[in-house]
């Protein structure tokens, strides 16, 4: 799909060319135009939702959607820069629309007030990436799975106090160029200058070489066996936040919400316990997670959101 | 039990809150960082910045639209900020921080100082007045998909200065000069080429071939003989370039024909360069008309500054360029000067086209407009996600101060791809100050070899004292007993010292100054040691200042490239020679961009004239990171999970 786009838009103007310009240097004219003919769909505008949207804007996609259900709060001001001040009891995707759409007139940023949930699957079928945060965990394995299928790349995330995770599924099958540094035998005369006659990497020069990789799924990341020995060996690899995400999907599925620093103490309690559960189902000790994490585990954080939304948004941008 | 306001614990929401902190820059980095401060909570923010916004900048500085192009970054940025957090106190400056404005007591007020500068004489400077005030500093700098944060405290941690960081490429005269043997030589002459026509003309950014060139004399005396031959020749060296176009009316033929032709005749004549080098081929504008074929259609595929014209293509440039810099020099009025700016077309256009045709003389292959810009303006490619990032971190490390919690602070390192180790992020402890350091050590003391007769003080000031040292305002004595004043910060009053030689005022082998900056409340003994020794060029040596961990030795290549891509190909984690063990060679980055005048080993000099500061290349130095991570290896093929710790 990409490349039948490429075909109609060969073109980058003066304009683009002048505001990009610092990221053409790094990334080349091909990937820009890449980004320039794809359309990201992004669901959930808040703190992490809104760093992403910033970075995919800024990097020049061809289109974005915001896609969110819920409305403004008084929270949503404190957790993201899209929404005014002015604007709550609105409905978040559409607040944010104005200030998402002056970060780059060249992009068409629509917003979309309907759920998630209730999108037909062919809704995702008009998008090159996908991008989910703040779901649930149903949702995004179903998400997941569907655009697979249909070669759209799939990036989840979300935020949970000083927490943070992402994920992304390129697809089973992902062919990708890296650059990689030349080897260099220069020729008897050398037309860059006489210096240097030997064999050397040269950085200046690099050969992209292809590369083919392949993406698990959402759900097999998620439903990993860790009975198993090969599970068991990797355990003390895998960093505690896996976990955490667990205890915070559950907490999420249950609940129908996030821990809210509002209900603290309840939510702690309950958070304690998930844990447990989570843990003894994956016939795995509870000390693995200890009790720190509670606290630190609430809301948004603005830092935690940029730090997260960046890499996110990078990942997105590659591909 | 614990009470949390938002995701913070209430101590910290509440010392956010009151506190003060001051952001150092509103471009990349800035923008996020402030965006990120008022969201966390922080109420009284100061910004300053001296630089006004570009086009080139909306890409990734957020906080501007289109519409605000040429503003104040401070002003616009305090705005944006406003429209999302009316209730922030934010202070825009807009102005330069090395101002005497800001000294101690303006540091003081804050708890914390975070930079987002894009240049190395800042980012000393700011050091300097954080160990003057004791308070702490968050330095962070980026490149491309590189980044870092780290914490500077006095007393605790290293400061920014505590490892010596490669000073900036410089070429030798008679390599510009003379024997160009890459594009960047050829753009550096170029550079110098525009002052001498239109700008400040500067003696140490000569163009004409370089006579005194001591290689290029077969015997000792044949190198004073050229030299008076030279000058009787008139067109080379007595009238000054500048005059000499003048005289002419810029007449963009006979320029061309001087440059291209008659002087590379003349660096014929100094055969024994050629020994050993390919010999330049002179061009002849005449030749060139008549052999000329017509273009061809080129493909409107790429970028059209990413075409490489043919030689005739570039001498149309070099005369269109130079007949619009000649209207814009002749409007601005008598003895008006031009300020070269890789932003400007005229002046872009023109140092493309006459370092085109100079590297097509030396058999090098001519280089793409783009690809000139970046060389000639040192430009650091540059994106929002990785300064995203980056600011993010600079607020959680900040947090983790503010809660008291210095202990727990890290460099942490940004990298390309996970590492071995599956990691993104890399966080590293803190180093301790290092005893040697020339700043922050209790009696900093350095060692400086240069030729006492040769040097003069303003010299001293500028090339070692400033650019070197990174002082702004020095005052010197000499430590001979009387303590007889060298140079004094006070306009004028030392000012006929400035081109008498160090040695007319008894200084010698072993002699010791005592030099000092009031504002940075700094002081640096130095130990003068004589020499007549010194290598082509090359004005001064800092002798072995050897860190604790000396960073590995960058070969020469490396070296030059770092130079001539900004700082894009030095920045690549991983595929340098080094070999990286288990840990990424990670790079200490300074994103710089603006230009710098190549001169013999000395940094460009600030002109006030000038809306930037002081200019450099990116320099990196490798730095080994101690992780306080517990070995993973990697092969978990199961889980695309990635951990950013």
């Amino acid at each position: 799909m990409i490349d039948m786009i490429e075909k109609e838009d060969p073109v980058i103007s003066e304009e683009e060319a002048a505001q990009y310009d610092r990221q053409i240097r790094l990334w080349g004219l091909d990937a820009q135009k890449r980004l320039r003919g794809s359309r990201v769909l992004l669901a959930g505008v808040g703190g992490l939702g809104a760093e992403v949207a910033k970075n995919l804007i800024l990097a020049g996609v061809k289109g974005l959607t915001l896609l969110d259900h819920e409305q403004v709060s008084e929270d949503s001001c404190r957790a993201q820069f899209l929404v005014p001040v002015t604007a709550q009891g609105q409905n978040r995707a559409q607040a944010s629309l104005e200030r998402a759409q002056n970060l780059n007139p060249m992009v068409e940023v629509h917003a979309d007030p309907g759920r998630i949930e209730d999108k037909p699957d062919d809704f995702f079928l008009q998008f090159d990436a996908v991008c989910l945060t703040g779901c649930s965990r149903d949702l995004m394995v179903r998400v997941d799975q569907l655009c697979s299928k249909h070669n759209i790349k799939v990036f989840c995330g979300d935020v949970h106090g000083y927490y943070g995770y992402m994920f992304c599924n390129l697809g089973p099958e992902h062919n990708y160029v890296e650059e990689k540094p030349k080897v260099v035998k220069p020729p008897a005369d050398s037309n860059d200058g006489p210096e240097a006659k030997k064999a050397k990497i040269d950085p200046n020069e690099t050969t992209m070489v292809k590369k083919t990789t392949s993406f698990c799924t959402l759900k097999e990341a998620l439903e990993v066996d860790w009975t198993s020995e090969k599970a068991k060996a990797g355990l003390k690899r895998t960093p505690v936040d896996y976990f955490l995400l667990h205890v915070l999907l559950k907490f999420h599925t249950d609940k129908g919400r996030d821990p809210d620093p509002k209900s603290f103490p309840e939510d702690s309690q309950l958070l304690r316990q998930i844990r447990d559960d989570v843990l003894e189902a994956l016939a795995l000790s509870a000390d693995l997670l200890n009790d720190d994490f509670i606290s630190y585990c609430f809301s948004e954080m603005s830092p935690v959101c940029a730090v997260v939304g960046g890499v996110l948004g990078q990942e997105v941008v590659k591909d | 039990m614990v009470q949390l306001v938002g995701s913070l614990r209430r101590e910290l929401a509440e010392s956010l809150s009151t506190c003060k902190v001051l952001v150092v820059g509103a471009g990349g980095i800035g923008c996020e960082l402030l965006k990120n401060l008022v969201l966390t909570g922080f109420k009284n923010i100061e910004v300053i910045d001296l630089d006004t916004i570009d086009v080139s900048n909306l890409n990734r500085q957020f906080l501007f639209q289109k519409k605000h192009v040429g503003k104040s970054k401070a002003q616009v940025a305090k705005e944006s900020a406003l429209q999302f957090c009316p209730s922030a106190n934010i202070t825009a400056y807009h102005d330069s921080i090395m101002n005497p404005d800001y000294n101690v007591e303006f540091f003081r007020k804050f708890m914390l100082v975070m930079n987002a500068l894009d240049n190395r004489a800042a980012r000393n400077h700011v050091n300097r007045m954080c160990l003057a005030a004791d308070i702490p500093l968050i330095e962070s700098g980026t490149a491309g998909y590189l980044g870092q944060v780290t914490v500077i405290k006095k007393g605790m941690t290293e400061c920014y200065e505590c490892q010596p960081k490669p000073t900036q490429k410089t070429f030798p005269g008679c390599t510009i000069r003379n024997t160009p043997s890459e594009p960047i030589h050829c753009i550096v002459w170029a550079k110098y080429l525009f002052n001498q026509l239109f700008g400040e003309e500067d003696a140490d950014q000569e163009v004409s071939p370089d006579t005194a060139d001591p290689e290029a004399a077969w015997n000792p005396e044949d190198t004073a003989a050229r030299a008076t031959a030279s000058e009787k020749d008139g067109d080379i060296k007595r009238v000054s370039t500048k005059e000499w176009a003048r005289s002419t009316g810029y007449d963009s033929v006979k320029l061309f024909n001087k440059l291209f032709k008659d002087d590379i005749m003349y660096l014929l004549t100094m055969d024994k360069l050629w020994k050993k080098r390919k010999a330049p081929i002179p061009l002849d504008w005449q030749q060139l008309e008549n052999s000329m074929r017509p273009q061809e259609e080129s493909p409107a595929s790429g970028l059209k500054d990413q075409q490489v014209l043919g030689v005739w293509g570039y001498c149309q440039l070099f005369q269109h360029s130079v007949e619009t810099l000649r209207l814009q020099l002749q409007e601005k009025g008598e003895g008006s000067e031009l300020v070269w700016d890789k932003d400007d077309p005229p002046a872009m256009d023109f140092v493309t086209a006459a370092a085109n045709l100079r590297m097509h003389i030396f058999s090098m292959n001519m280089k793409s407009r783009f690809d000139v810009k970046s060389m000639a303006g040192n430009i650091i490619p540059a994106i929002a996600t990785t300064n995203a990032v980056i600011a993010g971190l600079i607020v959680l490390e900040g947090l983790k101060i503010l809660s008291g919690e210095l202990e727990s602070c890290r460099t942490i390192f940004l990298n390309k791809c996970p590492n071995l180790r599956k990691k993104l992020l890399v966080p590293c402890i803190l180093d301790p100050p290092s005893a040697n350091c020339y700043v922050c050590a209790s009696k900093p003391e350095v060692t400086v070899k240069l030729n006492v007769q040769k040097t003069t003080v303003l010299s001293l000031q500028d090339r070692i004292l400033k650019e070197r040292f990174g002082m702004v305002a020095p005052d010197v004595q000499i430590e001979d007993g009387k303590g007889t004043i060298l140079i004094s910060s006070e306009e004028g009053e030392t000012e006929a010292n400035n081109n008498k030689f160090l040695g007319d005022f008894g200084i010698r082998n072993g002699s010791r100054l005592q030099a000092d900056d009031f504002l940075q409340d700094y002081t640096l003994l130095i130990n003068v040691l004589h020499t007549e020794e010194l290598e082509r060029d090359v004005e001064f040596e800092v002798v072995g200042e050897a860190p604790d961990k000396a960073p590995p030795p960058q070969n020469n290549q490396e070296e030059v490239n770092s130079i001539t891509n900004g700082n894009k190909d030095s920045a690549q984690p991983s595929t340098s020679s080094k070999a990286p063990a288990e840990d990424d060679d990670i790079m200490i980055v300074d994103s710089d961009e603006e230009e710098a005048a190549a001169s013999s080993s000395v940094a460009a000099t600030s002109g006030t004239k000038r809306k930037h500061p002081d200019a450099e290349t990116g320099e990196t130095s490798s730095k080994r990171p101690r992780t306080d991570q517990s070995a993973a290896a990697p092969t978990d093929d199961d889980d695309d999970i990635i951990a950013l710790d």
